[in-house]
């Protein structure tokens, strides 16, 4: 009987132990906040709102000592979704290359592949929201990555093959996504970035990206004579992005940090454009060339605190619904942003609070301007359990 | 023809005889340690320099070149060093033998319950600043000889005896510092972070509070406070800190307490009194002259 009553307690300390050392990390990012505007005529002005919490979940750990494996669960606008759910080849491979493959975050640019809560400032840079969607350019697919064989500075190239559906939210409003992805096809799309690493002292460092996509957006039945009666043509409408990242850091000492940031993209794309020769409407297959970039400051000050400003700019409407024929993505309408944050870090990053303000101006080519958005906005982020620190 | 082999397989073994094992560290005193040890036949290089926090150390790139090519990569361990495991991750070196020096080191402050957010930074494994005494110091140099022989047994014997030159050295500096430290025995201080324990029990010393009310968290007006009291009721003379940390908080408690500060640094090269490990230890010990 005490033999057995041994054996139990051994199994059951044995399976505590195993749970303890085998599990993954779980790690869980709440963001939630309120915020108010200062728009002239919005029925809203000035009343506090309270936004809806969102919630990352982050599951992460080792397969095997080759790869690893990460899913971040999300709850945003009321409903759970899978952000990011892949494998990760760290090691082993030929080259050393390193493999990821599943949903996640692609590498256009520096900014995308950092999850928001990490970022220095509260709203996502202007051309991510015109040019891959709301919530940035996540999409499934596979990354091969390479470090390219300089002994005196860090340089590396990620090649990757996309299924491309997440640009569709920049054609598409999210009533007609399942009609664009349909429309669209199995078509992947192509995205590679170089990035060089240089440090420049022990207390500052900088970082040089380029990158560039491409592949099929849509396919659309234009109307080439307006003639109704006559059979549309389908016409592939293809895209290329090209970008520009920098990221510059001057951290002189474990309370003090400066960082300069900026990111540029140039747009070519196909676009679907109408005009009426007096009797039909006629469809034309164009083509628009456009940009958007930011750039942004933030110091970091007393260890707790930081204050930061970011200028934002690109071709297309904010808040208009995208599409190949609308303004959205027209090359007369511009949008420009100015925003300025305060930060406060009382314990690492642990929980973060922040103040910021957001304006937003509108110029329209083909009638008059929209009103400037004003918005005042406080944060709050928390991060509970072994949250790893984000890479420079 | 004969000749030309005999050339080529003696620069062949030339070479060997000059190939040096390549080493990165995760801070400057493991570095001292391996520099020590394996002199000319070891490559070594760190990563936290010895005025940084290692605790907090960027994930940057540049690290991961560095490890990219290194036959070892040797740790303090305890989960001091969070960022190791993704520069390891980032360097794609799959060849790489990792190396963590606290396997046999006697821990300390090891959780018994459950650790979370509400304790501050407490470290789930133990109190990982164990080379702040030199008996660890000696067990950290005796595994980082065992791993440079594991990986380049053809110089075993020259390993060996530099190990035990230094452990020679160490021997005798540690008759100097006990004979120093001989009459502070029971000696109250307050020390920054919860980063002394080690030193402390060595030497007989009482960590008699902190100026973070909680390890890894700020100092703040109440908690100061309470130090202030500390300080007084027990007549400590001796504010001991990193030289990392902001030294605001404990320049206040001394100003109204009559308390001495003393920075210094825990790493090697945190300091130009510290560019040995033994050199480091001759300034902490300094610290208590007079008190």
């Amino acid at each position: 009987m005490v033999k057995h009553g041994f054996m139990l307690c051994l199994l059951l300390a044995i399976t505590v132990w195993a749970q303890s050392n085998v599990n993954p990390d779980i790690s869980l990012i709440g963001t939630t906040g309120i915020s108010t505007n200062f728009t002239k005529n919005d029925p809203d002005k000035g009343k506090l709102v309270f936004t809806d919490p969102e919630v990352e979940m982050l599951v992460e750990g080792y397969l095997n000592p080759f790869a690893k494996a990460a899913a971040v669960i999300s709850y945003e606008d009321g409903s759970f979704g899978v952000e990011e759910l892949y494998a990760h080849v760290v090691n082993g491979l030929p080259l050393d290359m390193q493999i990821k493959a599943g949903k996640f975050l692609v590498g256009f640019g520096k900014l995308n592949t950092v999850h928001p809560h990490a970022w220095p400032f509260l709203q996502r840079p202007l051309f991510h929201q015109i040019y891959f969607s709301p919530d940035g350019f996540n999409d499934i697919g596979a990354n091969f990555s390479f470090i390219l064989p300089f002994e005196s500075f860090y340089s590396g190239i990620d090649i990757g093959v996309f299924r491309g559906d997440a640009l569709t939210h920049s054609i598409s409003a999210e009533d007609t996504y399942e009609a664009a992805k349909q429309r669209r096809g199995n078509n992947p799309i192509g995205v590679a970035r170089w990035n060089g690493f240089f440090t420049l002292s022990d207390e500052s460092n900088f970082e040089l990206g380029v990158s560039i996509a491409g592949g099929l957006l849509d396919k659309q039945a234009v109307s080439v004579t307006g003639d109704t009666s006559l059979p549309s043509v389908i016409k592939a409408l293809n895209f290329c992005y090209t970008g520009l990242d920098f990221k510059y850091k001057y951290k002189p000492d474990a309370y003090t940090s400066l960082v300069l940031q900026g990111e540029a993209i140039l747009n070519n794309r196909d676009v679907v454009r109408s005009y009426s020769d007096g009797v039909n409407t006629i469809q034309n297959l164009d083509h628009i060339s456009t940009t958007g970039a930011f750039m942004s400051i933030d110091y970091r000050f007393d260890k707790q605190f930081s204050v930061g400003c970011k200028y934002d700019f690109t071709y297309g409407l904010i808040g208009d619904t995208p599409g190949n024929t609308t303004l959205g993505n027209d090359s007369k309408n511009k949008t420009m942003g100015y925003e300025g944050w305060i930060g406060y870090y009382p314990v690492e990053e642990t929980l973060a609070l922040r103040l910021g303000f957001q304006s937003l101006q509108f110029s329209v080519a083909d009638g008059p301007n929209p009103d400037p958005r004003n918005t005042v906005q406080l944060q709050m982020i928390f991060s509970l359990g072994p949250h790893k620190a984000h890479p420079f | 023809m004969k000749k030309i082999v005999i050339v080529l397989i003696a620069i062949l073994s030339m070479a060997n005889v000059f190939a040096q094992v390549k080493v990165v560290t995760t801070t400057t005193v493991i570095s001292d340690f391996v520099r020590e040890i394996g002199k000319e036949k070891v490559k070594v290089d760190y990563i936290c320099r010895g005025d940084q926090d290692p605790h907090f150390v960027e994930i940057l790139p540049t690290y991961m070149l560095k490890i990219r090519n290194v036959d070892l990569f040797i740790k303090v361990g305890l989960g001091l060093e969070g960022w190791a495991q993704q520069l390891i991750d980032g360097s794609r070196n799959s060849k790489l033998h990792v190396v963590d020096l606290s396997e046999n080191i006697s821990k300390r402050e090891v959780p018994t319950t459950k650790t979370d957010g509400s304790q501050g930074d407490v470290h789930p494994f133990g109190n990982p600043h164990y080379w702040l005494d030199p008996e660890n110091a000696k067990i950290m140099v005796k595994e980082i000889s065992e791993a440079l022989i594991a990986r380049d047994p053809a110089n075993a014997a020259y390993y060996e005896k530099n190990t035990h030159e230094y452990l020679h050295r160490l021997d005798a500096k540690m008759k100097e510092w006990q004979a120093a430290m001989a009459s502070k025995r029971g000696k109250k201080i307050i020390t920054f972070h919860a980063s002394w324990i080690y030193f402390c029990e060595r030497y007989g010393i009482v960590a008699a509070g902190y100026v973070e009310p909680k390890p890894g968290i700020a100092p703040s007006p109440s908690h100061n406070a309470d130090v202030i009291n500390i300080v007084k009721n027990n007549g400590i003379k001796l504010i001991l800190m990193e030289n990392f940390y902001s030294d605001a908080a404990p320049n206040q408690i001394a100003r109204l307490t009559g308390a001495k500060v003393y920075k210094t640094a825990t790493a090697v090269g945190g300091s130009p009194q510290a560019p040995s490990y033994i050199a480091m230890m001759d300034s902490i010990i300094k610290a208590f002259d007079g008190i």
